[in-house]
């Protein structure tokens, strides 16, 4: 699919795909678009920001190609490596005489060997693929320098093989859930947008288009409920994956309404941690009552 | 669509979406001039005239934490729509303050009656630093805390290590290194004649102090203070946070400042000098903002503070649990622990923190500030 023109376009061609994302996220996504740049998206946990990559690639047709960061993650997991057993066993089927041959060992060290990893698929992909380098917070500083490096030139040098290029360039989302604060040459190299949590009518859109099948009543009801649940001084106050689950959850129950008794059977969906249970369960009535 | 307009049409726009940049560089925002030319690139395909354009084109290329987004919308709606600068002195970040209280901190009221007799003890340094090293930091003269601190940078504070995911070769370790196996089985003929090793690496685990910097406290945080600094060149990471009646992180403050002008403003934000001290909200406060998010994770977190708290000790108690369960150890400085090796805790506060810190010291003197630099890289 070829690239919207407008920003409007572009929120709609989102809103097909099921999402639903405000002004300030489509102008984001579609400067970074244009201008072929990164886009890092930071916001609190469950407010979507893997979900943008996922649907930008399903929309445009394109590969998602996804590297998920996590301590100790380095080079031979995000960019490629060798297929050692592979070659362990060319090797033992060389006769004495080939193995001293130049060209064989060169072969060792073809492409036929090479395990492609995330970073060199999306490089050889350029723009048919949506790069999605997500909770790069959790990847520790070795290897944002090192994603630095890619992320400024799109190449990739593998000594025995040569540089690769990326013809075009694919579109970039990282994810970050602000565990730790990323370096600013990383920063510098990316556009930002913060995802913050949806108003209270968006956030009733946003649960009907991921739920078509829940009544409206309901949707209105949690939205409400988990809102007001925002306000309080939870440890962990629930995100928008959070409301759907919990919509979900009831529908399947077969509730079309919210009540106190209901929503204190179905807390698990929205509260996952002890002390804010504790603290929810006091105050079930007033949670439960507003958006009727 | 402003994407047909000729170069010469666009130069205006240009030069005040420039001239917008140079005013959040003003504000304090990092906007450097590859932003600018990023956020110029960025109006090309948008409209130029809508400010709603202009404004979320100019977000997304020129903040990069949700910090910066205050001020920018502040310059934002100054800039472009006129708005009185109003707000302009309440932002911190930007407004240079004048050292206004700095004089308040240095000497805590209770001190001063000593504060008069050191002179005569200042006669005592040529004594030897053996003297020095057990005199309480609140007792010292300025000439002897400047001693002191050089004695101190000579220290090295080393936080235990922790094994990390990642490997490096080794030549007795647990997982093969398959490439360098294949790599030197080359030069045999593709004979796999040697199997080599990697292990594990091992790494410094975070150090996170927590520094009370309200009244007769300030003195003592004021030298962790610099031990921590010390330690920033051995340590990965060192964060630090201080507290009166709020807490505050300068961290990133003492990347710039020398560690006495960063605590002299912090604080000047956090201490309420009639408030009094409120340990259990501002822990509260560190474990929800930042211990959530992963900040002393698997860390050291060192607090120095006496426990008197002036708020509700459940509060503390929680906290105090909660900083438990998210970090991997809890050392309390209590500096009127003193050199009593069978010291009790008798406040309030510390005896609520008392069962979720694992070592208590006393980190008065230099001798006891020795003593967590040698017990550190054992607390793994």
């Amino acid at each position: 699919m070829e690239h919207p023109a407008t920003v409007g376009e572009l929120a709609d061609t989102l809103r097909q795909g099921g999402y639903l994302a405000d002004r300030g996220l489509a102008t984001a996504l579609f400067v970074a678009l244009n201008l072929q740049r990164p886009i890092l998206l930071e916001g609190e946990v469950g407010v979507g920001k893997t979900e943008v990559a996922k649907v930008l690639a399903q929309v445009f047709g394109r590969r998602l190609i996804r590297l998920q960061c996590y301590e100790g993650i380095d080079t031979n997991q995000a960019l490629y490596e060798w297929d050692y057993a592979r070659q362990m066993l060319q090797i033992r089927a060389l006769s004495e005489h080939q193995a001293a041959d130049e060209s064989a060992v060169d072969k060792l060290f073809g492409p036929k060997f090479l395990l492609e990893r995330p970073l060199l698929a999306a490089v050889r992909a350029g723009d048919q693929a949506v790069l999605l380098i997500d909770e790069v917070d959790r990847a520790d500083d070795e290897f944002e320098a090192f994603l630095l490096e890619v992320l400024s030139d799109f190449q990739v040098s593998i000594p025995e093989i040569g540089t690769i290029t990326a013809p075009t360039r694919p579109l970039v989302v990282l994810t970050s859930n602000r565990t730790r604060e990323l370096h600013d040459a990383l920063k510098r190299r990316c556009l930002y947008h913060w995802i913050g949590y949806p108003s209270q009518q968006r956030e009733v859109e946003i649960v009907l288009v991921k739920e078509p099948a829940a009544a409206e009543r309901l949707a209105r009801k949690v939205v409400a409920a988990v809102h007001r649940l925002r306000e309080l001084d939870l440890a962990k106050p629930p995100g928008v994956a959070e409301t759907i689950d919990w919509v979900k959850t009831l529908d399947f129950l077969g509730a079309d309404d919210l009540d106190p008794g209901l929503a204190a059977d179905t807390l698990g969906a929205v509260i996952k941690e002890r002390d804010d249970l504790d603290l929810v369960r006091d105050i079930m009535e007033e949670i439960t009552s507003g958006g009727g | 669509m402003a994407a047909d307009l000729g170069a010469a049409e666009r130069a205006p726009y240009t030069a005040v979406l420039v001239g917008f940049a140079r005013a959040l560089r003003a504000a304090g925002l990092p906007a450097g001039t590859g932003d600018a030319q990023a956020f110029c690139a960025a109006m090309a395909p948008l409209d130029p005239t809508d400010m709603i354009d202009v404004y979320w084109a100019g977000r997304a290329t020129m903040t990069s934490r949700p910090a910066d987004i205050e001020v920018y919308d502040r310059v934002f709606r100054s800039y472009f729509l006129g708005a009185a600068d109003a707000a302009g002195g309440k932002l911190p970040a930007v407004a240079p303050q004048q050292g206004t209280a700095v004089g308040v901190l240095n000497v805590p009221a209770n001190d001063v009656q000593e504060g008069n007799e050191r002179p005569s003890l200042q006669g005592v340094m040529a004594a030897g630093t053996e003297v020095l090293r057990h005199t309480a930091f609140a007792r010292c003269t300025p000439d002897e805390l400047a001693a002191l601190r050089r004695m101190m940078a000579s220290m090295r504070l080393i936080p235990p290590r922790r094994r990390t995911r990642r490997t490096v070769p080794a030549g007795r370790g647990h997982r093969p290194d398959l490439r360098r196996t294949i790599r030197q089985s080359m030069r045999m003929c593709g004979e796999p004649a040697e199997l080599y090793w990697r292990r594990r690496k091992l790494r410094l685990r975070p150090l996170i102090l927590i520094l009370d910097v309200s009244g007769s406290m300030a003195d003592y945080s004021r030298c962790l203070l610099q031990f921590g600094y010390a330690a920033r060149r051995a340590a990965d990471r060192v964060e630090v946070f201080c507290f009166g009646t709020r807490l505050t992180r300068i961290t990133r403050a003492l990347e710039h400042q020398r560690p006495d002008e960063a605590l002299d403003r912090a604080a000047q934000a956090v201490v309420d000098w009639a408030g009094g001290t409120r340990i259990g909200a501002s822990l509260d406060a560190f474990v929800r903002t930042w211990a959530r998010q992963g900040v002393c994770r698997g860390g050291i977190v060192v607090i120095c503070s006496d426990g008197l708290d002036r708020g509700d000790p459940a509060v503390l108690a929680a906290a105090m649990e909660r900083l438990a369960r998210l970090s991997h150890r809890i050392v309390w400085l209590n500096p009127h622990r003193g050199t009593d090796r069978s010291f009790t805790p008798s406040t309030l506060g510390m005896m609520v923190a008392a069962p979720h810190t694992d070592l208590i010291l006393s980190g008065h003197d230099l001798a006891s500030l020795e003593e967590l630099a040698e017990m550190l890289p054992a607390l793994s």
